[in-house]
């Protein structure tokens, strides 16, 4: 800033700014060679406690400062973190690490076989309130831990010497390593969270880290924070950042000017900027494992409505109904994209093939848009029915955009002959109490994936599951999913193919009806490299990340 | 006078207790959770979660536990924070916002001071005009829009202030800005009404006829009297301001308490939310009685108490 510029600013805040003004100026220009770059987030960091973790921000955080038995790479792959080797035996029930020796804590202590028993055993234990406790069902005596019915000691994990560690399940898990890229599964060091009591994991410096970087900077509350290098991580050699830095961002056009001031590297936008950025080499879609579907109920109340439900020609009619492509483009538009089915693009791939999982499991009929094909099988299946009219509720948030996507899809279903529809929008908690208690005739829902397998969403249409509320029931479903999670749990291809066929199923059912896949758009600038970006469980691995 | 302010500190600790209590039922009657992912929890694990927050308790114990801990000092565990006091939420919040407040205040109260007595000396000429535009103005434009201007021409086109952020004395300057512009205007509407009517009044004529200057008589006699009845404005301006604006908080990305309280009403966070509240209404009954009491110490024609004891 010079003379002429700072007159300027007298000019705008007053000569008793002025000085001040000048003051601030020395901040933007610091240039120098080391790699660093500038982050968004668009929430704050509610904490750095690995059993606490349940938001996207901390688990990113929690992902690049610390490690666990693996971690998670390019599209879901698994590659090494603190085990160095690992055995299966007894039928996949039993697993064996055996952990690097080099391996460290940032305060020098060494990460042992113990971290990660006292890690495990804390996230369980009932006292900790952990609300992601749920995904070491499977591992021997977690359910009833977690229920307070068993000592915290009876979890199926024991450390055998410093660097070998020995999990027991309940039943084989197929994706059980990739859980172990799931920040509630890494260690954590005892004597730093007994020191810190219940301050542990509320600020930057009451954490320890024995990740590619550590935190500094985070006071529990403020907005901003770095990731400086870890010089103490076992693979420090393939860790080419400095630092990274962190700001909170939560007004998208404030995000996108910091973005052009070159003080951000990277922002998400929102669907009104992405209209205009569309086309900007920055431009990037994130997508995320979250699907956003139509649930009908079967045991609806209204013996009409249910029986209607019960009808093929009516559930894919409503379906046919559903320009998905327009929705997607002009009422989101936010760069989520049409639903290729309910399990979500880019999720996971076929073992043996390399091919996304919604490749293998295509059926057409389930996600397409056709208004003839729709009014036809919907005047048959009510000819089946025995109805001319039907009166149906559309339940879903009360939030803009859930507001917006009930009006879109009320108006398509009423172009269907004798069909009305009225729409509720209600806060998120009773919509999902209204779910749950099948207190709806047609739901508008969401499911994300805790991590990267299709189980995480098929499990889900079980007929015995509590979260299937539309009560969709397949025989053939069902002893599809079970033989993935028991017969085929170690046969990954068999595996596979009983996955892609339960989809298969469901689509063809039209047990539920896919409308999209959620994505974020951003503005990351092209220099930034290495980025791995996954759609479920930890989205950000910072690990090989780099500036070019 | 000690008799009078000890009965005001009593209706201070009266006046808190009612919004304590008051808050803490309304907001029973919209429960919140600490439940960050109830669509996945099994009722046992939700049970077993909100047993930890003390929530399984019927609710007269919980608001006596509420209560008990406020005398404390406790104020609870926010929900979206894991394991961090309200209070001390509040604590860390309130330095950025009160800081911006305060700015905005002095920035807010000087150049309207300035800008309504040229208004009033003046008077009817172009530059009343101009002043009374734009005392308008600033009440007219919300404080967001001018953040937003400020921060798209000053901060981006120019580059002459950081564009959002908190860190050093730099970063405030747009903030307080936009939190300036309506004090401002308010202060310049007051002043000029104020100082139309005393440079009409008799004792103004004879400084006049005495031939002092100009700049005498408007600053030793005018203004002075003028800026009393200000100090009834500034108490609930520095409430107004130093709670701190969501707005302009977000857009600037502040780490401040407004844009916090907004944030913990849209999650239902209620420790947080009844935390902030008490803490509000303290800062605001504060500040009444301080003007109060000031206004007894400039002012001697004013009584705190009508018995004059």
């Amino acid at each position: 800033m010079n003379l002429k510029t700072a007159a300027k600013v007298t000019a705008v805040a007053g000569a008793s700014l002025l000085f001040l003004a000048a003051c601030g100026s020395k901040n933007s220009s610091s240039s120098s060679s080391k790699a660093t770059a500038n982050m968004t987030m668009s929430a704050e960091l509610p904490t750095m406690d690995l059993s606490k973790s349940t938001d996207v921000v901390s688990s990113d955080m929690l992902n690049n400062t610390n490690e666990g038995l693996y971690r998670i790479g390019k599209n879901g792959s698994i590659t090494p973190g603190i085990a160095k080797a690992t055995k299966i035996s007894n039928g996949g029930k039993t697993y064996t690490f055996t952990l690097r020796k080099n391996a460290k804590w940032s305060n020098g202590d060494k990460v042992t076989a113990k971290d990660f028993v006292y890690g495990w055993q804390r996230t369980v234990n009932p006292k900790t309130a952990s609300q992601y406790a749920y995904l070491y069902s499977g591992i021997k005596n977690a359910d009833q831990i977690v229920n307070g019915k068993k000592p915290v000691s009876s979890l199926g994990i024991k450390a055998d010497g410093d660097y070998k560690l020995v999990v027991t399940l309940d039943k084989p898990i197929a994706y059980f390593k990739k859980l172990m890229g799931f920040v509630n599964f890494y260690p954590q060091n005892e004597s730093v969270a007994k020191k810190y009591g219940s301050k542990y994991g509320t600020t930057s410096t009451a954490m320890v880290y024995n990740g590619p970087y550590k935190m500094t900077g985070w006071t529990g509350t403020n907005l901003s924070w770095t990731l400086k290098k870890n010089n103490d991580y076992w693979d420090k050699k393939a860790v080419k950042m400095d630092s990274i830095k962190y700001q909170v961002v939560k007004d998208q056009s404030t995000g996108l000017n910091l973005f052009n001031s070159n003080k951000a590297d990277d922002t998400t936008l929102s669907s009104q900027q992405v209209k205009n950025y569309k086309t900007n080499k920055n431009y990037l879609v994130r997508k995320t494992a979250s699907t956003f579907y139509v649930e009908l109920n079967r045991k609806d109340s209204d013996s009409t409505i249910a029986k209607a439900f019960k009808n093929k020609k009516i559930r894919q009619a409503l379906s046919y109904a559903i320009n998905r492509n327009e929705y997607v483009k002009n009422t989101l538009g936010d760069g989520s994209t049409v639903a290729k089915g309910y399990v979500s693009q880019d999720l996971a791939k076929n073992p043996k093939t390399g091919k996304d999982f919604t490749d293998d499991a295509y059926v057409a009929s389930g996600v397409t848009y056709n208004q003839a094909k729709a009014k036809q099988l919907w005047k048959e299946g009510m000819k089946e029915i025995g109805e001319t009219k039907l009166n149906i509720k559309l339940l879903s948030d009360d939030t803009d955009g859930a507001k917006k996507s009930t009006e879109y899809i009320q108006g398509a279903w009423e172009k269907l002959p004798g069909l009305t529809v009225t729409n509720q929008n209600v806060p998120f908690k009773t919509r999902l109490q209204r779910s749950q208690n099948g207190n709806f005739d047609t739901v508008i829902s969401a499911w994300n994936a805790d991590f990267t397998d299709p189980i995480s969403f098929l499990s889900l249409f079980t007929s015995d599951n509590s979260y299937n509320n539309g009560r969709y029931n397949s025989a053939e479903y069902d002893s599809l999913i079970k033989k993935a999670e028991g017969t085929d749990a170690n046969n990954a291809s068999a595996r596979w193919t009983d996955m892609v066929n339960a989809e298969k199923q469901l689509m063809n059912d039209q047990g539920v009806i896919p409308i999209y896949q959620k994505a974020e758009a951003h503005l990351t600038r092209t220099n930034l490299k290495g980025i791995i970006w996954n759609t479920a469980g930890t989205n950000y691995n910072l690990k090989y990340m780099s500036v070019k | 006078m000690r008799k009078y302010l000890l009965k005001r500190i009593f209706y201070l600790f009266l006046t808190l207790f009612i919004v304590a209590t008051a808050t803490f039922f309304l907001m029973k009657l919209m429960p919140g959770t600490p439940l960050q992912n109830e669509a996945k929890l099994t009722p046992s694990e939700k049970a077993a979660i909100l047993a930890q927050y003390g929530l399984d308790k019927p609710v007269w114990l919980q608001y006596f536990i509420y209560i008990g801990g406020i005398f404390k000092g406790s104020l609870g565990l926010s929900f979206q924070f894991s394991d961090q006091a309200v209070s001390y939420l509040i604590g860390s919040r309130m330095g950025p916002s009160m800081q911006l407040g305060g700015q905005a205040l002095v920035v807010g109260i000087i150049f309207g001071i300035i800008l309504g007595a040229i208004g009033a000396i003046r008077k009817d000429t172009w530059a009343d005009r101009l002043a009374t535009i734009l005392s308008i103005l600033g009440i007219a434009v919300p404080s967001f829009v001018l953040a937003i201007l400020l921060q798209y021409y000053l901060g981006l086109k120019t580059g002459w202030f950081p564009v959002a952020g908190w860190s050093g004395f730099a970063y405030t300057l747009l903030p307080t800005l936009a939190l300036a512009a309506s004090p401002l205007a308010e202060t310049a509407r007051f002043i000029r009404t104020d100082m139309v009517d005393v440079l009409s009044s008799d004792y103004i004529e004879l400084a006049k006829a005495k031939g002092l200057s100009k700049f005498g008589i408007v600053y030793h006699h005018a203004l002075r009297n003028s800026l009393i009845p200000m100090v009834t404005l500034i108490g609930p301006l520095a409430a107004a301001l130093m709670t701190g604006s969501m707005v302009v908080e977000n857009i600037f990305s502040v780490p401040g308490i407004g844009e916090q309280f907004v944030k913990s009403i849209l999650v239902n966070d209620y420790p947080t939310i009844m935390g902030v509240t008490i803490f509000y209404s303290a800062l605001l009954c504060l500040l009444l009685l301080l003007t109060d009491i000031v206004y007894g110490i400039i002012d001697p024609r004013i009584r705190l108490s009508g018995n004059g004891d």
